[in-house]
């Protein structure tokens, strides 16, 4: 039977890529790790260094080590995987449109009245106007917040 | 289901629907076809409006990733007279 031992750098290398892109979930929810993902891409370069030793010891060292065919295998998924990742965090969250009419600072923000989740119509002249409950007096102002959000 | 996001999340603030995204077109925020259905969606923005209507700061990302933070927002809002 085969003395060689398991590549397991090969392994690793594979299960850190595949956490870093896992975690991505984990760690948007923090805006210090999500604008830009540096600890995912801690992960894959982790990962990548493990697989590109296990790699090295599966070619240079064939005696000792296994992972000839699995190495490149896993090599490859984790390229996939990386390239997917960039290709989101770095193009496709970019793809958004030039909004060149959107009203700028200086501009009056155009009124609107739409119904809030009492189904009440609401609208900007009244929540500018209106005294907030706990001080009496209308607000200073307002922020509007548009969001990617459907259903 | 708005109406149960806003529980669940224990939201005090206005919760608004734009179902034909008719606001959304006014401010020209608009995203066709974005939505994971297809749906017309709203690009991300967000804006300070004082007390006369007028807006003081504007926001909108070039990564939907990355939004204003709320301590950038409150800051933005203490400078309001």
């Amino acid at each position: 039977m085969s003395q060689r031992r398991l590549n397991w750098f090969l392994l690793l290398g594979f299960v850190l890529c595949l956490a870093g892109f896992a975690s991505y979930l984990l760690f948007a929810q923090f805006p210090l790790t999500r604008d830009v993902p540096w600890v995912n891409f801690l992960l894959f370069a982790a990962g990548f260094g493990f697989l590109f030793v296990g790699l090295r010891r599966a070619f240079g060292q064939p005696q000792q080590y296994r992972g000839k065919i699995f190495g490149p295998i896993l090599a490859f998924l984790s390229v996939l995987l990386v390239g997917f990742f960039c290709f989101v965090v770095f193009y496709m969250t970019r793809q958004l449109p030039a909004s060149a009419g959107a009203p700028r600072v200086g501009d009056k923000a155009p009124e609107f009245v739409l119904p809030d989740t009492n189904d009440q119509p609401t609208s900007l002249s009244n929540l500018l106007s209106t005294p907030l409950p706990n001080s009496g007096v209308a607000p200073k102002g307002v922020v509007l917040v548009f969001y990617r959000g459907y259903w | 289901m708005s109406r149960d996001l806003c529980r669940k999340a224990g939201y005090t603030f206005p919760f608004l629907s734009d179902p034909k995204a008719e606001v959304i077109r006014r401010y020209d925020l608009l995203h066709a076809a974005a939505g994971a259905n297809g749906q017309d969606i709203a690009r991300p923005a967000e804006f300070l409006v004082d007390s006369s209507g007028v807006i003081r700061w504007a926001n909108l990302t070039g990564d939907y990733r990355v939004r204003a933070r709320p301590e950038e927002i409150i800051a933005e809002a203490r400078k309001l007279p």
